[in-house]
This record gives C-alpha cells, structure tokens and sequence, in this order.
C-alpha cells in the first residue's frame, strides 16, 4: 500500500474549492482583516469591539445602509472597467482622472442645458471620461508608451483641469473654496428610498457590472479581449487588432468611471467639489483585483469596500481607532489578493 | 531683478531635493528592472519615520536613519509580492503605496499620538555656506548656500552614477534589468539582485521623505508626498534613467513648483493650477516623443520566473 505523499495532497488542494478564485479572494480578505485586528488590538482596542462597532457602523440603520451603498457605487462602476482592461493585461490606471473629469463634464452639461435632465449629464459625463481614456489609449498605442505611466501623468493633469475649471468658469465666487455653484434642481438623480440619500446610481453600477460580465464571456468582443490578455501572439495569429481593443477597452472603462463621477456629483454633493474623485480610482483597482477581475463579483467586492468604509468611519467616532485603518486593510487586501493570484497563475501555467 | 530670479532659481533646487532623492531610488531599482511605482509610498514612509525618530530622540541623524528604514520597508513589502511571489509589478507598487498611506496614518494617531494625531514642530535643518566656495557670483548662493540635505543630494548622485555605470556590482545590476536570464547564465541571481536594489531604491526614497520633513516642511501630515514620488518617477523617464539627466529633469519639476508659489509675485498671465500641470505635461511630451527607446532597461517590469526554464 502506498502512502499518499505531499505531491498527492498539494494536487488534491488544486482541483478544490481552496483553488477557486472565490477561496482565494476570501482567504485575502481574512488575512487582511487579521491584520487589521492585530493593528486595532496594536492602538490599545479591542478588535472584537471594534468589529462589532464596525458591524454596526455599516448596518445599524438604514442611514447606514444608504452610505455603505452610495459609497459602493463608483467603485462598482469604475471596478467593472479596471477588470475588464486588466483582464485584456492593460494596467489602466487612469480611473481617477477620468472619473474627475466624468464629474466635471456632467456639470457644464448640466449649466450648459439647464432645461435637459440627468440623463445629458450623465452621457456628459460618460463622453468626459470617455474623451480622456481614449486619449491616454491613442498616446499608448501610437507612442508606444506604457500605459501605467501614461494614465498616472494623465490623472494629475485631469484634476488639475478641473481644479482650473473650478477656479475660473465653473466655479462659484465667493465660495472660499474650489467648488462649483449646486447643479440645477432637474438634475438630481432619482432617489431609491424618500427620505434617505439612496440614489438610483448604484442600479446603474449593478447593471453595468453585468453588462460586463456578458459582455466578457458571452461576446465574441470579450473572447477576443480575454485571448488578447492571455497572449499577445495568440490574438494577432488570431487577427485581433491590438490598437482596436486596446483603444476600445480603454474608452470602456474610461465611459464607466466617467459615469462614476457623474453620478458621485449628481447624486451624492449636488456640485463639483475640489478633490471630489480623490482615491476613487486607486480604490477602484483594488476592488477589481479583490473580485479577482471578474466583472460580476466587482459587485460583492464594491459593496464590501463600500461598508467597510462606511462601518470605519462609524468606528472612528465611537471607539476612537483612527478609520485610516480602512486604507491599511485595502492596502493589505490588494497585496494578499496579488500573491494569491500570482501563485495561482503559476500552477495553472507551470 | 537678478536677486529675484537667484532666489527662486534657489527655492527650485531646495524644491527639487526630496524628488532627486526619490529619483535616484527609482534609478537603481528600475536598472535592475524593477518598477519603481511604490515610491510615493517609500518616499512617505521615510517621511515618517524621519519625523517620529527626530521627534522622539531629538537627533537628526536617527530621523535620517528611520527614514532609511521606513523607505526600505515598504521596499521590502514590494520586494516579496513582485520578486518572491512574481505578482504585477505596478499593481504591487500601487497596493504598496496604499499601504504606506493607511500604516503612517493609522500609526501616528495611534502609537505616536495616542488616540490622535500628535502635533510634531521639528526645527528645520538651516542653510549653511560652505567655506569659501559660497563667496562666489551666482553658484555660491545657488549651490552653496544650501541646506545640508540638498548638498548631500548633489554629493550623493555622483558615487550612485558611478556604481551604476562604472562598477562590476553595477553592471550586474543593469544586465539583470536587460536581461535576467542571460545575467543567471553569466553567474548573477536576477532575484535577489532586483530585491536589494528594491530595497536600497527605496531607503534612497525614504530619505527624499526625510528632506521633506526636515528640511521643508518641519512635521509629518497624512499623504505629504503630494505626488511627488510620482513627479520622481516621471523624472527618471524624461532622464531616460540616466542619473545626471534625472536630476536635471527633477530640477525642471523643482522650478516649476518654485514658479506656482510666485505666479501672482511674478504676475504670470495664467493660474498656479496651469502650472502645477507643467511637469506632469513636460513627462508626457518627453515620453511621446521618445517611445520605447533602447535607453529603457529592457526588461523593465518583466516577471524574472525563476532559474529553472518553465
């Protein structure tokens, strides 16, 4: 009788749910949360009663509910786009720049058709976010250069665009700070629930994440995108166009997250606000590499980082741990998912 | 007039320091093809530490040193997920950089500050005249009547030159970032190549932290970096990672934030915000302009996959 040796259990534990990528996401999230409560039990609390202040934080009242959620909604939309280019193995990380802009170009839409309701400023701010991807893809594709370096550069220029609107034509005088004046009341975004903050923004990420979903395993489009993230070679012996799904992924996602600033200005602050899209898009790579870059799961993972937000900033106020421990747990949920990942994609190739 | 522009000609290499720093950091880590991404989060650890060190000990040298220390933790973390584990490099870089953001928050309010965050107001390191050399026309005020940090930034790229360009070590370095299979048939380990220079890039950048602290800005707020590891990175690009053109370019992004603070002294026809954009605009054009040129490390952000072909 032969005894089963390691090689026999670690082949076991890969045809296992502990291989799927669900496991894998969650492992991460535990070990990141662990850390966490290390960090809590580290400024003199008590990680279970900071647990259970987060808990209720982000699920005590319905109030509470209506945050987790709006909070939720850009890194879903902006999540969605970030995994689909992720997946095509295009490191887009321009969603802050696009999403600032996204929030801007909803504004003039709004101030420039006063009499056109959401919808305009919506498409505005799609087109906004759209225009800056394309343009971050066009100088990729056709320079050849990097794409990270590109969309990083571009997302300092982009917030200082709209720090510059804000300082001249769009901004309010008076104010004593870069913002502009409330959007007109037609443009306010349909509210979910009366008498709460909940607005329809966080359908409109829901249907987007499926939409990408279908969108990457149920089109010939995505075929071509998840060949062309596999393998360069493959793709062009397949004849997909590199520039054209390079350049049409990135208008994608820069759509989306341009979305996302739309709806974070129409729904959520009623105007444009100096630093409005500040962390979004970094918030949003996270996100998309937690739903381990599968567009419907961005839904769970924006959700999760959207209360876990809204649960720190509870915790802040209550137990008095500092709610920068949210920034440490994505940090930290980011860094577990990748050697998770990478692990993962070695077996599978090796 | 001429007082004018040799003072702001000044502020734009007391400007440009920290970024020099940080840039060289990303030099040495990105010959040996490793995406220096994290140096945002490097450059703010070392900020850090610089100013929880010299706070706690009163010492400026054990700030310098934590400084070093903090940079090269936040290297070590990239060093482990991109090297050992072979994730992506950028995205590791950024998940870096996030980390440093929550840890130097989340800590100063809770081990330095106790439940909040503690007032730190360090005495900033004074500008000293170097014996004779600061009596000269033009270059005495410029480059030797500096702070001492900015000097060392003028001492320090030269050796870091010379060990990347001139030195066997150096040449490993570079091959391992052309090439690593090839450097491994030849003898070197590309892997722990890439980590050391990981980890002493980001020392190097936890001390542009350090100048920040110390020498400009006197205490630790949350995010102080402001980007400037990303300017850093941008630097090294428009320099094509050779380290004189670096901090040429890192002295071309100093003089344009030097410019922003006097847009209204020097009643410039356009807002600061214009301005702000001009490093972030120059990084672009440069790189267009240059594409994919041989001067990139070849294997720059190429996953080395071991020793063992696969």
């Amino acid at each position: 009788m032969t005894v089963p040796n390691a090689q026999f259990f670690r082949s076991r534990l890969q045809h296992s749910i502990l291989a799927s990528p669900a496991t894998r996401a969650g492992i991460a999230v535990a070990l990141a949360l662990l850390c966490a409560g290390l960090l809590v039990m580290l400024a003199g609390a008590d990680p279970i009663e900071a647990g259970r202040a987060i808990y209720f934080g982000a699920f005590g009242s319905v109030d509470r509910i209506v945050f987790g959620l709006n909070r939720a909604t850009p890194y879903i939309l902006c999540g969605t786009g970030v995994a689909l280019c992720f997946r095509a193995r295009i490191i887009n990380i321009g969603g802050e720049g696009q999403i600032a802009l996204g929030g801007l170009c909803a504004a003039w839409a709004a101030f420039v058709f006063p009499a056109a309701g959401p919808l305009a400023a919506l498409g505005g701010g799609l087109l906004g976010g759209m225009a800056w991807a394309i343009l971050a893809a066009l100088i990729h594709v056709g320079r050849s250069v990097n794409e990270v370096v590109v969309t990083l550069l571009m997302n300092f220029i982009a917030v200082l665009i709209v720090e510059e609107a804000l300082h001249g034509p769009l901004g309010e005088t008076g104010a004593g700070f870069l913002q502009s004046p409330l959007l007109p009341d037609a443009y306010a975004l349909p509210k979910l629930l009366a008498k709460t903050d909940l607005h329809a923004g966080i359908l409109i990420a829901i249907a987007v994440a499926l939409a990408g979903q279908i969108l990457l395993r149920r089109t010939s489009w995505g075929f071509a995108l998840r060949v062309f993230g596999e393998s360069r070679r493959a793709a062009a012996y397949a004849g997909f166009s590199a520039a054209g799904l390079t350049i049409g992924i990135m208008a994608l996602a820069g759509a989306v997250a341009g979305l996302a600033g739309a709806i974070e200005v129409l729904g959520i602050h009623r105007r444009v606000i100096d630093g409005f899209s500040h962390g979004f898009g970094f918030n949003a790579i996270a996100v998309a590499l937690l739903a381990t870059l599968e567009p419907w799961a961005v839904i769970p993972a924006g959700l999760f980082f959207g209360f876990l937000e809204a649960g720190t900033t509870a915790m802040q106020r209550q137990i008095g741990v500092p709610s920068s421990l949210v920034v440490v747990t994505q940090g930290l949920t980011m860094l577990f998912v990748l050697a998770a990942m990478a692990r993962a994609g070695r077996k599978t190739a090796g | 007039m001429a007082q004018i522009i040799l003072e702001f000609l000044a502020a734009s290499i007391r400007i440009a320091t920290p970024m020099i720093f940080a840039a060289m950091g990303a030099i040495l880590a990105e010959q040996a093809g490793v995406f220096a991404v994290g140096l945002e989060g490097m450059m703010l650890a070392g900020a850090f530490g610089a100013a929880v060190a010299t706070a706690a000990t009163g010492s400026v040298a054990a700030g310098l040193v934590a400084s070093l220390a903090g940079g090269a933790v936040i290297g070590a973390v990239v060093a482990i997920v991109a090297l050992r584990l072979r994730a992506d490099q950028m995205v590791t870089g950024l998940a870096a950089n996030m980390l440093a953001a929550g840890l130097t928050s989340f800590l100063l309010r809770t081990i330095v500050g106790h439940g909040r965050a503690p007032t730190i107001r360090l005495p900033l390191l004074e500008a000293w005249a170097v014996p004779g050399l600061s009596a000269l026309p033009v270059i005495g005020p410029l480059l030797f009547r500096q702070p001492p940090l900015t000097d060392l930034a003028f001492v320090a790229f030269v050796p870091l030159a010379w060990f990347i360009g001139r030195t066997h070590a150096g040449l490993r370095l570079r091959a391992v970032g052309e090439n690593p299979v090839a450097a491994y048939a030849v003898g070197a380990n590309p892997t722990r190549i890439r980590a050391w220079a990981t980890i002493a890039g980001a020392a190097l950048a936890g001390l542009g932290g350090a100048v920040l602290v110390l020498q400009q800005v006197g205490t630790f707020t949350d995010a102080m970096t402001g980007g400037r590891g990303f300017l850093a990175l941008a630097a090294v690009i428009v320099g094509r990672w050779r380290p004189g053109a670096t901090v040429a370019a890192c002295l071309v992004f100093g003089a344009a934030e030097a410019l922003q603070l006097r847009v209204q002294a020097f009643g410039l026809p356009v807002s600061s915000y214009v301005v702000q954009m001009l490093p972030y605009l120059i990084a672009l054009v440069v790189l267009a302009g240059l594409a994919r040129s041989a001067r990139v490390p070849a294997a720059l952000g190429v996953a080395y996959e071991g020793n063992r072909p696969t």
